[in-house]
């Protein structure tokens, strides 16, 4: 399903988890391989076209995945279950015998459902009213035959609209898309070139969070002699910031004359991306018994005795040997939060990992959750252009793209549509995306 | 080119006063020479690594963190990760770099970061700094931290006692503590004594500077000499908070010389057992605190048990409550309640 964008600015431009539409000025025109169609409804569709290493067949359009019959068949089912629920609800409430948590529950599916169940059932409206004012186009009188035609046109922009809806209230909002997190980069292999090729990337996301409005504070930091990151850790925050920012995880290679190679050869070097939710206080402690902090005043008296600057923190988590360690700060105090705040988010992230791993196994592209060894994106330095292996999707212009700003935000939104399609595949009950 | 003209510069170890204009201020380097200001432009950056390997050379401690904190400062950041993107590898004007030099200079007789840059952080506020007035340590934000979390967790008892919450702090210095815990809690008052007018001076500064001055009162009083004073500024205070002077006579001359030098030795020495001002304000405590008020304190690692059995024996209003340690895991603070004893109520009632 390609989530209609609407290359022109419509009036009635709508902002649905889908269309990631950003009437934004365009600064520089990229280049996707795409193919804009003209449907029957005189919409422009895109699709994209697969390259060999693609393991998604295509985007569907609206269209297509409403005339699924798997689509309808579950659509239907849903009614009869929301029906069904509304029907022991009711009931129960006069009943004696049902209890507070049994009320509460089918309370709970009921209000889960309804926004579904409404907009099924404007849908049906719609149909039927569409098909009243085709009735009218065969209609003699030319003046009735032209308010015919528009009410059929709009008629039809609703319906689009109410599908995309639909599909929007399908798909189950996970809870970790509700949260903030931790972004972790790190430089593989590749040495000083990596370190360097980490730094553009985080400053690539510095630049992401501020063109969506997100807070981007620095936790962890450890930088190389020229200049290049080691690894890194950020705590971002902001709405849909985990939801988009996960499709970012994977490594992340580039291909390029690195600054420090003196006989222009061509090198091939990589950078981990880790999106780690950022846990609740009540829903994730600490013992502070199983932390060791070590500091530089850690040896002599400490206290009166000493005048330091440095206040970095170190903290170990004993159990695991996870750790984490903060010198942004001149005081030591907020190093010590800051550090902390690192070390929640990874050993939460360790404790979930096995969780989520079993829950996405039967996806087969996997996007956002793929494991921390796999190749997500190239970033091509003589070609000029960025693909993601995922998707098969290619971008030109590097220098825009490491700005953090449109380029990156229509990748991502690609990768969130394919994301999606998959999981109402896999609603639906089906394993392979493209039959119908 | 200019490479060389740096090395040459820096190998050069004659005082270079004839040639610089402004950099030799009142508090100039005795001993060490600075190495010469560059004939050619020279970037953020590498003036931190050229004041870097200088420091080293010269044996300044913490050379890289020196350069790095002075230079950040200058370009209007508190560490050198938060210079704006691109300001490190631009060229540095001639202003910002007499500047540099200036500073950076004075960090070459051992004059402490804080004292060089005139501020520093503590929990999350920025304070002026000013020799000779004591520098706060890092310890002393787990002090302000124990107080906070007591004073939010008691449950007021009786009524009309939400209006006033007042606190007194002995020995203030720049006033961390007090405006920390000022910012902190919103209902409470704080009363601070120094007997040192530099101190009593930068508190007040620092105060108006945060916005704070209104439920502050600093005053000029040494507890030491002038009990009375302290006693008539406050009988009903439910906490009294201090970082006294608490290092040994005979540690005072061990201390590196950031400290020796520069800093207010009334502020750091606490008398041959360390307890001098400790104890005078235990004594006193009794009179100050309302009943089951409590004192923090931040003292010595060897303190903490000799503290206890001394107010045991000689303090009977007193109690010793706990003891408590800083990050690194050294005992570092001491609670104690006062509790009016039942003995007096019986004396009454003969």
């Amino acid at each position: 399903m390609a989530y209609r964008r609407v290359v022109n600015l419509l009036p009635r431009g709508k902002e649905s988890v889908f269309s990631l539409w950003k009437p934004r000025q365009q600064k520089v025109p990229c280049f996707i391989i795409q193919e804009h169609t003209i449907n029957h409804v005189g919409r422009t569709v895109r699709t994209f076209h697969a390259g060999t290493t693609l393991m998604v067949a295509k985007l569907l359009s609206v269209e297509e995945l409403f005339a699924k019959r798997s689509l309808q068949d579950y659509l239907k089912k849903t009614e009869v279950e929301y029906n069904e629920c509304l029907r022991e609800f009711n009931k129960g409430v006069t009943d004696q015998q049902c209890s507070q948590d049994e009320l509460r529950t089918k309370r709970a599916k009921v209000s889960l459902l309804a926004p579904l169940i409404q907009s099924v059932r404007e849908l049906d409206a719609k149909q039927k009213e569409l098909a009243e004012t085709e009735t009218l186009l065969t209609e003699e009188d030319p003046a009735l035959r032209e308010l015919a035609e528009l009410e059929r046109e709009s008629c039809l922009q609703d319906i689009q609209d109410l599908n995309q809806k639909i599909l929007d209230l399908l798909i189950p909002e996970e809870e970790e898309d509700l949260s903030d997190l931790v972004l972790e980069v790190k430089a593989g292999v590749g040495g000083q070139e990596a370190m360097l090729f980490t730094s553009e990337v985080l400053e690539m996301y510095h630049g992401y969070a501020h063109h969506n409005g997100w807070s981007f504070d620095i936790l962890e930091h450890m930088t190389s002699e020229l200049g290049g990151l080691r690894h890194a850790s950020v705590s971002i925050s902001g709405p849909q910031s985990y939801k988009r920012m996960k499709f970012e995880a994977g490594v992340h290679r580039v291909q390029r004359v690195p600054k420090t190679e003196k006989q222009g050869r061509m090198h091939t070097s990589t950078m981990t991306v880790a999106v780690l939710p950022q846990p609740t206080e009540i829903s994730f402690t600490i013992n502070p018994k199983d932390l060791r902090i070590d500091t530089m005043r850690a040896s002599g008296a400490g206290g009166q005795h000493v005048n330091t600057t440095d206040s970095a923190v170190r903290i170990v988590h004993l159990p695991t040997g996870v750790v984490a360690e903060c010198q942004q700060e001149r005081s030591q105090l907020k190093n010590k939060e800051k550090a902390m705040k690192a070390l929640r988010a990874k050993l939460y992230s360790i404790k979930h990992e096995e969780e989520t791993s079993k829950r996405y196994n039967q996806r087969k592209v996997q996007i956002g959750t793929r494991g921390r060894s796999e190749k997500i994106r190239t970033y091509n330095f003589a070609q000029d252009r960025i693909t993601d292996h995922r998707i098969g999707m290619t971008v030109h212009d590097i220098k825009s793209f490491l700005l953090g700003e449109n380029l990156l935000d229509e990748m991502n939104s690609s990768l969130q549509e394919f994301s999606n399609q998959e999981i109402l595949m896999e609603l639906l009950g089906e394993n392979n995306q493209g039959k119908s | 080119m200019w490479r060389t003209s740096l090395s040459a510069g820096f190998r050069c170890f004659v005082c270079k006063r004839a040639g610089i204009k402004g950099i030799w201020g009142s508090n100039a380097v005795r001993r060490c020479s600075a190495p010469a200001l560059p004939t050619d432009r020279i970037t953020a950056r590498q003036a931190a690594d050229l004041w870097k390997r200088y420091f080293e050379e010269m044996g300044v401690t913490e050379p890289d963190h020196s350069s790095s904190y002075i230079i950040a400062y200058l370009l209007g950041a508190k560490t050198m990760e938060s210079v704006e993107k691109g300001k490190l590898t631009e060229f540095l004007s001639q202003d910002k770099t007499e500047q540099i030099w200036k500073l950076c200079t004075r960090r070459l007789s051992g004059m402490p970061v804080q004292y060089v840059i005139e501020e520093w952080d503590f929990r999350d506020l920025t304070l002026k700094m000013r020799p000779p007035v004591f520098i706060p340590r890092p310890e002393t934000e787990e002090l302000v931290e124990l107080v906070l979390s007591d004073l939010n967790m008691k449950p007021r008892t009786g009524v009309g006692d939400e209006a006033l919450l007042t606190c007194l702090e002995v020995g203030c210095g720049s006033g961390a503590i007090s405006l920390s815990l000022l910012k902190s809690l919103p209902q409470l008052q704080v009363i601070a004594v120094d007997q040192s007018q530099d101190a009593v001076d930068l508190t007040r500064h620092n105060a108006v500077r945060l916005g704070l001055q209104d439920r502050l009162q600093v005053c000029h009083i040494d507890v030491m000499e002038d009990a009375e004073a302290v006693l008539s500024l406050c009988n009903t205070v439910s906490v009294l908070v201090s970082n006294p002077p608490y290092l040994f006579s005979e540690d005072m001359t061990l201390l590196q010389r950031e400290i020796y030098r520069f800093e207010d030795h009334a502020a750091l020495d606490g008398g041959k057992d360390g307890l001098k001002v400790i104890k005078q304000i235990l004594i006193q405590a009794p009179q100050i605190l309302s009943n089951h008020g409590r004192v923090y304190l931040e003292v010595d690692p060897r303190h903490p048990p000799v503290i206890q059995r001394w107010v045991e024996a000689n303090v009977e209003e007193m109690h010793y409550m706990e003891t408590r340690c800083d990050i690194n895991n050294r005992p570092r603070f001491c609670i104690l309640q006062k509790e009016k004893s039942n003995k007096d109520h019986k004396l009454d009632l003969d």
